[in-house]
């Protein structure tokens, strides 16, 4: 897999998102806030109307304090746990293990906390005795927990597919170009369009006869030979070709800057470029 | 090889090029960095899901594919349950009980019947249960639920002696211990004995020794507390008898009703219920309906997000990264 520092270098837009304060706004609270009202909602009202007169399959009573509170609980672990899911979008062993352990987690100190054992302990403290065991097995409650987690998580879903098709940050468009064809061979595609642009742009202004008498471009790793006009063919990365409009040579013989910048700056300048006026 | 500047974990900046310098420097450095395993570089191979199209868009049509048919089963399920709910309130004038709810009150002493003729127009198979509901009942109020000694209940010594303080004002009666104590067992739903003060102790709730007691079935199910204001709790059940004959055949019946529980104080209800069963239990069409609606929901944006990602999703899903 590709190293993530590499994928971060040649995609800065990435940091846009931190620098304007997207994520962490009053609107994403608003938004935040919204969607906990529902899934509070949810989770009260649909475990209160499918436990409304509502009986066991043996016919005992269903509706009781205990199996009550028992079947929101679970509803609300199984929906924030998918909800986690969804957040995490980085799922490596560890973090599974984790999340489904803590589901598992939950089964186990509710089954503990209602068996007998812990109600002959200590009977005052332990007044859910038998609930686990007894709600559990209805098919009743499990149809409610699937209902309930799957009526919390549909309007995120929804959301975030709409918001993805609709108007995609750039993390998700890298995160879709990482779904397709990988990018090293979209740099190569761009950069030699973007000099033949440059080639072309760059044949109409004064061109680049003081670089090439300057003798700076020797100072590079690697140098293809080279003429302005003329795009360069083969790989770039091998030598040094001029990108965007200015890539750090002015046409209008202004002084540059004499830092060299290596390959991997080159592309950040590619993109420096196009927003920034030429120094 | 061009000399570099780093900034280690440290925060201690330190130039390492070539030469021995760095050999001795890079040696006391390299002990600080963590190890370069998968673990520890946060390099673990990992499983990015990422909401596309080729995976949102099936889910949604599965969920209603699936969830339509499970609401269906469950609401044709529950209509095929038989139930018939017979309120005894005496609210209306009209009411047979009408006369027991105004003239019985909590320190009466004659008891009151009255008899409500009801017709079943289906024949009930199998076992039927018959329950008795209340309605604005609050046994979830917290200080109703917590009036209550479990360690009592089991039949421990020492809380039969004195019982807890959550019991109170339930606790003691004229300095001796009330078994059971507590607002729950003080107001149990009775047919036959009056509820403050019951005029039988607890070990003579049933003539039946296996069920006097503590573990009287009436009296653990009283106890359990219900979680809404109006409730249903099992009383008896009717068993089948033979498997050729229902068990409630069609026809007229008469409730004969000992009116012992006043509920017109608190504007309460009560109702007499006989149900079948079956393996989602009683009667109960919600979750059928709301299996059909989600599931539908769930269809019809599955086919909306289609037309959307059709529509506007490719225009943006081939531009280019740099722009």
């Amino acid at each position: 897999d590709d190293c993530l520092t590499q994928r971060m270098m040649s995609h800065p837009q990435l940091y846009i998102p931190g620098q304007l304060n997207l994520y962490f706004s009053k609107k994403a609270f608003f938004k935040c806030a919204i969607h906990s009202c529902y899934s509070s909602l949810v989770l009260f009202f649909i475990p209160y109307a499918a436990l409304h007169d509502t009986l066991r399959e043996d016919g005992k009573d269903a509706a009781d304090y205990q199996s009550f509170a028992l079947l929101t609980q679970t509803c609300l672990l199984f929906a924030v746990s998918i909800q986690l899911g969804l957040e995490m979008s980085y799922w490596t062993a560890v973090n599974t293990f984790f999340v489904l352990g803590s589901l598992a987690m939950y089964f186990v100190v509710t089954f503990t906390m209602y068996s007998n054992g812990m109600f002959l302990i200590l009977p005052a403290a332990f007044p859910f005795i038998g609930t686990a065991r007894n709600s559990l097995n209805q098919p009743n409650v499990w149809l409610t927990i699937i209902l309930t987690s799957i009526l919390c998580v549909l309007p995120v879903v929804t959301y975030r597919f709409l918001l993805i098709q609709l108007c995609p940050t750039i993390n998700d468009k890298v995160r879709q170009a990482r779904a397709t064809p990988p990018p090293p061979p979209r740099r190569t595609r761009i950069r030699r369009t973007s000099s033949r642009r440059s080639g072309y742009a760059f044949s109409h202004t004064q061109g680049y006869g003081d670089l090439v008498t300057s003798g700076r471009f020797l100072r590079r790793p690697a140098v293809v030979s080279w003429s302005p006009g003329f795009p360069p063919v083969g790989r770039a990365t091998s030598g040094f070709s001029p990108m965007g409009r200015s890539a750090g040579y002015s046409p209008t013989g202004r002084p540059q800057s004499s830092k060299v910048p290596d390959v991997e700056a080159t592309s950040l300048q590619m993109y420096r470029a196009i927003k920034d006026p030429p120094l | 090889m061009l000399a570099s500047s780093y900034k280690d974990e440290d925060g201690h900046i330190s130039v390492s090029g070539s030469g021995a310098a760095a050999a001795a420097g890079g040696g006391s450095l390299r002990n600080k960095k963590p190890e370069n395993t998968a673990f520890k570089q946060q390099r673990l191979p990992a499983w990015q899901p990422i909401l596309t199209a080729g995976t949102v868009l099936p889910a949604f049509f599965i969920i209603g594919l699936i969830f339509i048919p499970i609401g269906i089963g469950l609401y044709v399920t529950s209509n095929n349950i038989k139930e018939i709910e017979i309120d005894y309130t005496g609210v209306d004038m009209s009411s047979p009980c009408f006369n027991c709810s105004q003239n019985f009150s909590w320190n009466s002493t004659k008891s009151c019947t009255c008899s409500i003729p009801f017709q079943l127009d289906q024949p009930y198979e199998s076992n039927v249960f018959m329950y008795y509901g209340l309605s604005n009942f609050y046994q979830n109020h917290r200080r109703y639920v917590k009036s209550r000694d479990d360690s009592q209940l089991n039949g421990n010594e020492e809380s039969l002696r004195s019982p807890s303080k959550e019991c109170e004002p339930y606790a003691r009666h004229d300095n001796k211990p009330i078994a059971p104590c507590g607002a729950i067992a003080n107001s149990m739903f009775n047919g036959t004995t009056k509820p403050v003060n019951w005029r039988r102790p607890v070990y003579e709730l049933d003539s039946d020794p296996n069920n006097n007691g503590f573990i009287n079935e009436d009296f653990i199910v009283w106890m359990r507390t219900a979680a809404l204001p109006t409730f249903r709790k099992l009383y008896r059940i009717i068993q089948r008898r033979n498997n050729l004959l229902p068990t409630l055949p069609r026809g007229n019946y008469t409730l004969e009703v000992v009116y012992n529980y006043p509920v017109r104080s608190f504007e309460g209800r009560k109702r007499m219920i006989l149900s079948t069963i079956s393996w989602m239990g009683g009667k109960n069409p919600f979750l059928g309906i709301a299996y059909i609606t989600v599931g539908s929901i769930c269809f019809l944006l599955g086919i909306v997000l289609l037309i959307i990602h059709h529509k506007y999703g490719n225009r943006n899903n081939g531009a280019d990264v740099s722009h």
